[in-house]
């Protein structure tokens, strides 16, 4: 009886599944779909950039002031939920230094941003051997203990155990966060450009320090880069956008793109959502009491 | 007796930053850095009794009978063969390209891939917070829309106007709120700092 049964449940099962599932993978597609197409097939009336270029040109100072051969220290801590919409930005910083002959060091104080920047490091080695620019880069790894691990950075930043003509040169300047010409802070996660600004700018207060970081954590920051405690600061992907055009790009152009279709498409899906489920609570089909309204 | 001397021990270790950062003193500079040292120390200490208790945690969890133990499982081997490839004889540690690849090819994209459901949970989250929150749902939800419609990424001169509108809502309402919560976090924190410092805070007695 029990084996009988067994094909006649199999198939409702599936169909609720696929009525269930149906919507967000169609989505899901949708957006896939969209990210496939050129930008040059993409409508000319959308853009994303800012059409406010004033961050964009700090920014685009702080690197070409920067000397030659410039030592550039990137506190790179920005958390896995913020960092694709900074991603873009990130990258184009890191070309634009690189293609201004900056020697470049990536510290991470927090564990999520170690990871990213054991996968931005890495995407750089592997660019390299594609073909595309390699800088030169020293990666100084994770420093436990979050601001006490700055504060002591201060004077000491370079691992024991690192070698290269990088190291050296910072240690030939004293081994601290001071041997740097610049600081660039990726933000986003505990420990970012506020810390940065509270915990190192009063011991040194000749480093010029910039920052990538995600929309939200741009009221927070902004004053001080109206202070100038923040030589420039990019904190909106409109920001962000407006700056990668900037840049020449290097290698990959890919690595950089954000395409304005999806981004609508998604945009305009989620507006609709939102639209009908206000609709749906203003007609009294969702909300607090619409269940027990229904089961009455 | 023990909550007078770790009051003790907080006033003068916090003191001695302070006044590190007012003075400059090569005897006070080295006394701070050495509390800087211990302070390291501790925060590595507290990671490594953390991952630790996780171990433990999950161990349990194997031993005992619990419905996830294929999370468990996962969990204890992805620690292990990560400290494998750290630890190994002739390793570099954190930096070993075998570690930079588990955490670049696996760690990364599946947190990134995690989070990319994001956009589908918060549109099922909205829902949810209409059914169950009413009136502060809606409000809630509508801020959105707004906030949705000025980051609409069109050019032109209605593109111009929703920039300029989405800058205006930035750093006038939205800054203003953000900063008096901040300066309200930062004032609370001064005031538990000083009553700490100043052996007054009667929560440490």
């Amino acid at each position: 009886m029990a084996a009988s049964s067994a094909p006649e449940e199999a198939p409702r099962i599936t169909r609720l599944e696929l009525r269930r599932y149906a919507p967000p993978i169609g989505l899901l597609l949708v957006l896939a779909v969209a990210t496939l197409i050129p930008a040059g097939l993409q409508p000319p009336e959308l853009r994303l950039a800012s059409p406010d270029r004033a961050r964009v040109d700090q920014m685009r100072a702080v690197v070409a002031g920067l000397p030659s051969s410039s030592l550039v220290l990137v506190g790179f801590d920005p958390d896995l939920g913020t960092y694709p919409e900074i991603r873009a930005t990130v990258r184009a910083v890191l070309d634009d230094l690189t293609s201004h002959g900056a020697r470049l060091a990536f510290a991470s104080f927090t564990a999520e941003g170690r990871a990213l920047a054991a996968a931005e490091i890495d995407r750089l080695g592997r660019r390299a051997e594609a073909g595309g620019t390699r800088p030169e880069m020293l990666d100084i790894g994770f420093i436990s203990g979050a601001e006490a691990g700055l504060v002591r950075a201060v004077s000491s930043i370079v691992p024991n155990s690192a070698s290269g003509a990088l190291a050296e040169a910072v240690r030939a300047r004293g081994g601290g966060i001071g041997a740097f010409d610049l600081v660039v802070v990726v933000s986003g996660g505990d420990l970012g450009a506020r810390s940065w600004v509270e915990q190192v700018g009063p011991r040194l207060p000749s480093i010029p320090m910039v920052a990538v970081a995600p929309t939200f954590l741009e009221p927070e920051l902004a004053p001080y880069l109206r202070s100038g405690q923040l030589k420039a600061l990019l904190a909106t992907l409109r920001e962000g956008v407006a700056y990668a055009e900037e840049v020449p790009v290097a290698g990959a152009p890919r690595d950089r793109a954000i395409p304005a279709l999806p981004m609508l498409i998604g945009m305009l899906i989620a507006l609709g959502w939102l639209v009908v489920i206000i609709m749906q609570r203003a007609t009294g089909r969702l909300g607090p009491g619409a269940r027990e309204g229904r089961l009455a | 007796m023990r909550r007078s001397l770790s009051s003790a021990a907080t006033v003068v270790a916090g003191l001695l930053i302070l006044l590190d950062l007012l003075v400059v003193n090569p005897s006070l500079g080295s006394a701070a850095g050495a509390l800087q040292e211990l302070l390291v120390l501790l925060a590595a200490s507290a990671a490594v009794g953390g991952s630790a208790t996780l171990v433990a945690r999950h161990v349990r969890h194997l031993a005992g009978a619990s419905p996830d133990r294929i999370g468990s499982i996962v969990l204890l081997a992805g620690m292990g063969v990560v400290l494998a490839a750290g630890l190994r004889p002739g390793s570099a540690g954190a930096s070993d390209p075998i570690v930079l690849w588990l955490v670049a090819a696996l760690l990364v994209p599946l947190a990134t891939a995690l989070f990319a459901m994001l956009f589908f949970f918060l549109l099922a989250a909205a829902r949810h917070g209409i059914e169950a929150q009413g009136r502060e749902g809606v409000v809630m939800l509508a801020a959105a829309m707004i906030a949705v419609v000025l980051l609409l990424p069109i050019g032109g001169a209605p593109g111009d106007w929703l920039a300029t509108a989405a800058d205006w809502v930035r750093s006038v309402p939205l800054a203003g709120v953000f900063r008096g919560l901040l300066i309200g976090v930062a004032i609370l924190a001064a005031v538990t700092g000083t009553r700490i410092l100043l052996g007054v805070d009667r929560g440490s007695e």
